[in-house]
């Protein structure tokens, strides 16, 4: 599998670590009410979608950066590769 | 207490042999120096760059040269360089602070990594059996510079001239990488 990294091209995805579901990015407010609940949620419940899938993937053999992956689970077909620091910019996020 | 003099040994004792078509050396006297940008500091960096060492930071999956030839900076990850020097002293990482005022974070990776020189026209036949890159001349033109695998253990791979590359690798798996790399050598000669 090749993994088209936005910064340096197409890598071998043996470069690469999978580090899971794309909504590990929105981590709860620790000091929220509900914190316990929304931590269970965040740290055990998965959508397990067939088909298009958002993930984490870390370039531990290369440039360290992280990356969402959007990658379809039924054919492993990789539509979209993004840098996970632009991605948490956009949701607001200031790092 | 008893006087020790304590004495700097290279990863691989300096290792150095020629093969046909291919010559493979440590470099043993290679300072490295982690740079990394602060968090909105990067326009403060490329100046505090152009004022020491005469160039501006490198693109991604590229090395520059300083002005005066003596500094390779490579581009080592988003907001991050490695500055490669000859240097017999261990206080690398001073020096480097001191040119670049507070503009930088550095970090000295000297002792850390085993550094090999490769050379010569059998190089990529040599390389291409351990490294997934695609070291074609025209792929990875002269100073590119990338991180990646090679038999597992982690490896910067840069290009330095037409036929010649510099591998770092892990100073604690350095006899294994230099025995991947010999190998290959061997094999392809």
């Amino acid at each position: 599998m090749i993994i088209h990294h936005p910064l340096l091209g197409p890598r071998d995805a043996a470069e690469f670590v999978y580090k899971g579901d794309v909504t590990l990015i929105d981590r709860p407010d620790w000091q929220a009410e509900d914190a316990a609940e929304a931590f269970h949620d965040y740290l055990y419940l998965r959508d397990n979608p067939a088909g298009e899938h958002r993930e984490l993937w870390f370039h531990e053999q290369g440039d360290r950066s992280w990356l969402v992956v959007t990658r379809n689970t039924l054919t492993h077909e990789i539509t979209k590769v993004e840098l996970a620091r632009d991605v948490a910019r956009e949701r607001g996020r200031s790092r | 207490m008893p006087d020790l003099t304590l004495t700097p040994t290279p990863p691989l004792d300096g290792y150095a042999q020629d093969f046909a078509g291919t010559r493979l050396a440590e470099a043993s006297e290679l300072a490295i120096v982690a740079v990394a940008t602060p968090a909105g500091g990067e326009t403060a960096l490329e100046a505090a760059v152009k004022a020491a060492y005469g160039t501006g930071t490198p693109a991604p999956g590229a090395s520059i040269l300083s002005k005066d030839g003596k500094a390779r900076l490579v581009w080592s990850g988003p907001d991050q360089m490695f500055l490669l020097f000859t240097h017999d002293a261990p206080d690398a990482e001073a020096g480097v602070a001191a040119a670049l005022g507070q503009a930088g974070y550095c970090t000295d990776q000297t002792g850390v990594w085993a550094a090999l020189e490769i050379s010569g026209p059998g190089v990529r036949g040599a390389l291409e059996r351990l490294c997934p890159l695609d070291l074609h001349p025209d792929a990875f033109a002269e100073g590119a510079a990338a991180r990646t695998v090679m038999e597992h253990m982690g490896a910067f791979v840069i290009r330095t001239g037409s036929d010649a590359f510099l591998l770092l690798s892990a100073s604690s798996s350095a006899k294994s990488f230099l025995h991947a790399v010999e190998l290959s050598v061997r094999n392809t000669a």
